[in-house]
């Protein structure tokens, strides 16, 4: 009996526009708990919702990008429950009229090209942080409010590596839109996953386990092929799947059980009063998107007009960050090959080694760049240029100045130059003759006394041009 | 002089040429307020009255409310003065915001001196369950009538003479059935003219601020002082606010008086109805034309448990937030529920539980098209309907209520008969449909008043108040205050 | 529509953070019971269930939404004053489990 897997994926969004989505509350991390609250987001009586614009632009362009159909009209609807972490005993979300439905995105995986339905897309907001102490648990309201965005895909996934692809597609979109940090080691990308298993060719379901808290793109492959395994195991031993809700544990590489699923939660959703139907005009809608941030499939073809090859390009687009320093940096005029080799090379390796990211890179792109063209036009030869890239991470300023400072500045001049040539080759007559004899190591000889004698300044290329061209002339 | 029972703009005047002082007045205002004998206030803000009239720009004194005291409703946030909408489990709850009503009386000056006593969380008609117990009627010094409610704190303030405006909240008719009761003039605007800010909700589709005044001429400049967009709000209202005060005209000539025929058919105080009828003929001396209309009698019954489902329902879901975990009385417990549970169970009173549970109910996935939806289904029918009766007239017309002020320890009565499905539960189309809809007094039966009601069309203000002064000036009934002991 | 009975109706009051009295249960009872009734003359009205579900008291489309700016927040102590129980700046409840 073969099986196939069916997934699907409902993943959480965290937006990181600069208020909440129902307040205007600051978003910050790393502040003092209970410091990033208005009265709203503890639920004081008589407080009212306001819808974020940017929450809503950040929206419309995620559902551009997967292709969804919008609603034209924004309404709002109450998840009604208790739990600790909520403070009005209920959430305000979207259940009747996500802003997003019907929408597609395309995914790379081993076996080829596939195109995986989203069934919707809604705003909703966040719950407010609960740390667990041994006795106690505190309650942190700075999260409270926080916009979320959910995605919730049909079930056409069908292995872990689709899954993983799948999230990752995902989480450069949302990256790539400057929406949200898509870090699921931080929870600003937050991944359940529906998997069931059910006959090759069969129509009818099977029993749906859930699994939660998958805190790695690598966990989220990990865990579905592990789930496949202990499904297919379960059912060929003639058992039944049970609805439950499991987690991944890392160490053991396993699914391990948090709780049976009971009957699913009544949440007695209905629309929320206190926010009147938003209409999202055509304009509106149209200018969200044509102001979108470039996605990484734009930037990739963008890069590949420049020159650029498969592997620097996909190297660039792996991080957001990286193509926003890039795309500073190039406006220097520096090539983008070299560029682009600068940054994956030489860049990446400091920033390995000191665990950061570009933006917290000491050297600006501005001055990188400039840097980059210094040594495409030969101004400085390819050691000095490393000298000031030196310099410069340890104090970033314009690479001109740097050149200055540790005396870079290469002489071009071919006069000069040619003036210097002369002369040494005028004291050298052996070195003539020993050419016209076919001894080529001559010209380097010349080369070197050239550079002495001008003091390691003269751009040797140039040297070396003319020193052939005087040694042809005699 | 008793310069608390004039209206406002003889008062502004008194104070204007100096005969009276706001500090006079707001400490007579208080003397009053700690020896009343209705319980109208759960907290008397007389520190916080003497700093706001230290604090009085008379740069502003031009504005009509400026140095004039109030009530409020103790269902409105005031920051650093206790709100607990009369209910256990707000205990010692200070607010940290303030209501945008509260917000903008203050910039026009006028003078909390307390906030009143309310059916608890605003869910009740009697004035009964508060948790300080009964608020009484100032026209029944015996203490054995209602003022009714939720707003009855705010009712007993203006008609026992402490106040001459106080702020309320309306959800079916919590201002508007009290001012019927007091001798009062109750108006409730259009949804959204007035922000909801601060005022802790009970059924956000139906709540409105409402208030008190004894005269048609005080409501419009209440109203004025309030109106406006409040971007905190949602769901207030962009259309332009006018300056009522200085539109009403009492015209009548023309002006198109709708009687609802099953409504009126439903009441059968005759007192009530003789003084409506004798209204009427009035009203077509002065040239006004009044019909009988119909409403399909279903849609009349309908009309309290559409409100009944709809008001619990959404009261439920906003009073989840008391939990006694942000704020009011904490209790422990082993687990986070155990905590919830013990606040909620001690906090809230008995009958507000039960409307909770109706609400819930209601909303269950397998009896929300039944039973919710259905309600909301039934409001569109019931709006649509009292829309298209306004399509040809100005206002309906009817008496407020089928009786006077009703006796704590009444009869309960039939719960499905037509006295009480309709007539006594009536103003609620006014809710349904957030019309402006304002009842002013229109006569006495054996010493107790009764009011009559106008519904106009949506921010039709004042066409409203004009039709309401126009009655005024034919019943002569205004600024009545009750006298202790009277 | 589920059918109303004691147990019921104290799962409800459960789920809702809430215990009463047993003869407040038996008060509720009986206000069902009329509640009930008044629904079934709801839907006896003819066309009820031909128009849709009525939210608002009319139409009040909006296009407003609230820029992106950010407010000073409210200092933790004054968020916190009225919570009754607060370690390290945050408020405690029993160790949440689940």
């Amino acid at each position: 009996m073969n099986f196939e897997a069916v997934i699907g994926l409902e993943i959480h969004v965290e937006m990181n526009t600069k208020s909440k989505m129902f307040s205007n509350a600051p978003i910050c991390y790393g502040k003092l708990p209970n410091t990033l609250t208005v009265p709203l987001d503890l639920a004081f009586p008589g407080t009212m919702p306001v819808v974020n614009k940017q929450a809503v632009i950040n929206a419309i362009r995620i559902c551009n990008a997967l292709n969804m159909t919008i609603d034209r009209e924004l309404w709002f609807d109450r998840k009604n429950y208790f739990y600790s972490d909520l403070p009005k005993g209920y959430q305000i979300t979207q259940q009747q009229r996500p802003i997003g439905s019907d929408g597609k995105l395309e995914i790379n995986t081993s076996l080829g090209k596939r195109t995986i339905s989203i069934e919707r897309l809604h705003l909703e907001e966040d719950t407010c942080k609960q740390l667990h102490s041994w006795d106690c648990t505190l309650l942190d309201y700075n999260r409270a409010g926080i916009p979320l965005v959910e995605i919730v895909s049909r079930p056409d996934l069908r292995s872990g590596e689709e899954a993983r692809q799948y999230v990752e597609k995902i989480r450069s979109i949302v990256t790539f839109l400057d929406v949200s940090t898509g870090k699921m080691e931080e929870g600003s990308l937050r991944c359940d996953v529906n998997i069931s298993l059910r006959p090759v060719g069969a129509k009818k379901l099977g029993t749906k386990v859930e699994i939660k808290n998958l805190n790695s793109f690598a966990n989220i492959e990990k865990a579905v092929d592990y789930e496949i395994k202990r499904q297919e195991k379960v059912l060929l031993s003639g058992g039944a799947v049970t609805q439950e809700t499991r987690r991944f544990d890392e160490g053991l590489k396993q699914t391990i059980l948090m709780r049976l699923k009971t009957d699913a939660v009544d949440y007695k959703y209905f629309v929320e009063p206190n926010i009147p139907p938003i209409k999202l005009s055509e304009d509106f809608i149209k200018n969200a998107i044509d102001t979108s941030p470039e996605l990484a499939e734009v930037k990739l073809a963008r890069y590949q007009n420049l020159g650029l090859n498969d592997y620097d390009s996909q190297m660039l687009i792996s991080n957001k960050k990286t193509c926003v320093y890039f795309d500073e940096a190039i406006k220097s005029g520096a090539s983008a090959k070299l560029l682009a080799n600068w940054i994956i090379v030489d860049v990446q390796s400091i920033l390995n080694k000191e665990m950061i990211d570009i933006d917290q890179f000491k050297v600006s792109p501005r001055n990188l760049g400039k840097l980059v063209l210094m040594i495409e036009k030969q101004q400085v030869s390819n050691k000095q240029g490393r000298e000031i890239f030196q310099k410069l991470i340890e104090k970033d300023e314009d690479p001109e100045i740097v050149k200055k400072i540790i005396g870079a500045d290469l002489v071009s001049d071919g006069d000069l130059i040619g003036q210097a040539v002369k002369e040494i080759i005028d004291s050298n007559p052996q070195a003539i003759i020993d050419y016209q004899n076919g001894k080529d190591r001559a010209v380097g000889f010349l080369v070197g006394q050239v550079m002495k004698k001008m003091a390691g300044k003269a751009n040797p290329a140039i040297v070396n041009k003319l020193v052939v061209e005087e040694l042809q002339r005699r | 002089m008793e310069y608390l029972s004039l209206d406002i703009l003889s008062l502004h005047q008194a104070i204007l040429e100096g005969k009276i002082t706001p500090l006079e007045l707001v400490k007579q205002s208080l003397e009053k307020a700690k020896n009343d004998q209705n319980n109208a206030f759960e907290y008397i803000c007389e520190k916080e009255a003497l700093e706001a009239v230290n604090r009085l720009d008379p740069n502003k004194q031009n504005n009509l409310l400026w140095g004039i005291p109030y009530a409020l409703k103790d269902n409105f946030s005031t920051k650093d003065i206790p709100t607990c909408a009369s209910s256990n489990i707000l205990r010692g709850y200070t607010p940290i915001f303030s209501s945008e009503v509260y917000l903008r009386l203050t910039e026009q000056g006028a003078i909390l001196i307390g906030k009143a006593t309310l059916d608890e969380l605003a869910m009740g008609g009697t004035g009964m369950t508060g948790h300080k117990g009964l608020t009484y009627n100032p026209w029944d010094p015996s203490h054995k009538h209602m003022v009714g409610g939720s707003s009855c704190g705010s009712a007993a303030a203006v008609a026992s003479g402490i106040v001459p405006f106080a702020i309320g909240s309306d959800t079916g008719d919590s201002v508007r059935k009290p001012a019927s009761y007091a001798a009062l003039v109750g108006m409730k605007p259009t949804w959204g003219r007035i922000s909801r800010f601060g005022l802790f909700p009970f059924a956000p589709s139906l709540d409105h601020v409402a208030f008190f005044t004894r005269n048609v001429m005080d409501s419009a400049i209440v109203l004025e002082a309030l109106s406006g967009r409040d971007e905190k709000d949602s769901s207030s209202s962009t259309v332009a606010v006018e300056k009522y005060s200085q539109s009403i005209s009492a015209h009548l000539n023309g002006k198109k008086f709708a009687v609802i025929k099953e409504i009126y058919d439903s009441i059968n105080n005759r007192n009530i109805i003789a003084s409506f009828d004798k209204t009427i003929e009035t009203l077509k001396q002065q040239g006004a034309r009044v019909d009988f209309v119909s409403m399909d009698l279903k849609l009349c019954k309908a009309i309290y448990p559409t409100y009944i489902v709809i008001s619990c329902s959404e009261a439920t879901s906003n009073n989840a937030n008391l939990d006694g975990i942000k704020f009011g009385p904490r209790f422990d417990g082993k687990d986070y529920e155990e905590v919830m549970t013990k606040a909620r169970t001690e906090g809230f009173c008995e009958m507000i539980k039960r409307r909770f549970v109706i609400g819930s109910y209601s909303l269950f996935k397998e009896n929300q098209a039944e039973v919710f939806l259905r309600a909301q289904k039934v409001r569109r029918l019931i709006v649509d309907a009292t829309n298209n009766i306004l399509k040809d007239y100005d206002v309906i017309y009817l008496p407020a209520a089928p009786s006077t002020a009703p006796l704590f320890q009444g009869e309960k009565g039939d719960k499905l008969s037509n006295e009480y499905l309709i007539s006594d539960n009536h103003l609620a189309i006014g809710n349904f449909a957030g019309l402006p809809s304002i009842v002013l007094p229109l006569g006495f039966d054996k010493g107790l008043p009764f009011g009559v009601n106008l519904t106009g069309k949506r921010f039709a203000e004042s066409e409203v108040l004009s039709l309401a002064k126009g009655i005024e000036n034919i019943t002569q009934l205004k600024d009545l205050v009750a006298k202790e002991g009277k | 529509m589920k059918n109303v009975d004691m147990p019921l109706l104290k799962q409800v009051a459960n789920n809702l953070m809430f215990d009463m009295k047993d003869s407040e249960y038996i008060t509720l009872l009986e206000e069902f019971d009329v509640i009930i009734r008044q629904m079934e003359l709801i839907s006896q009205i003819p066309g009820v269930d031909e128009v849709s579900p009525m939210t608002f008291p009319f139409d009040v489309t909006t296009d407003y939404l609230r820029e992106d700016i950010p407010t000073t927040p409210v200092p933790q102590e004054i968020a916190l004053k009225n919570a009754g129980h607060v370690v390290d700046g945050q408020i405690r409840l029993p160790k949440v489990v689940g």
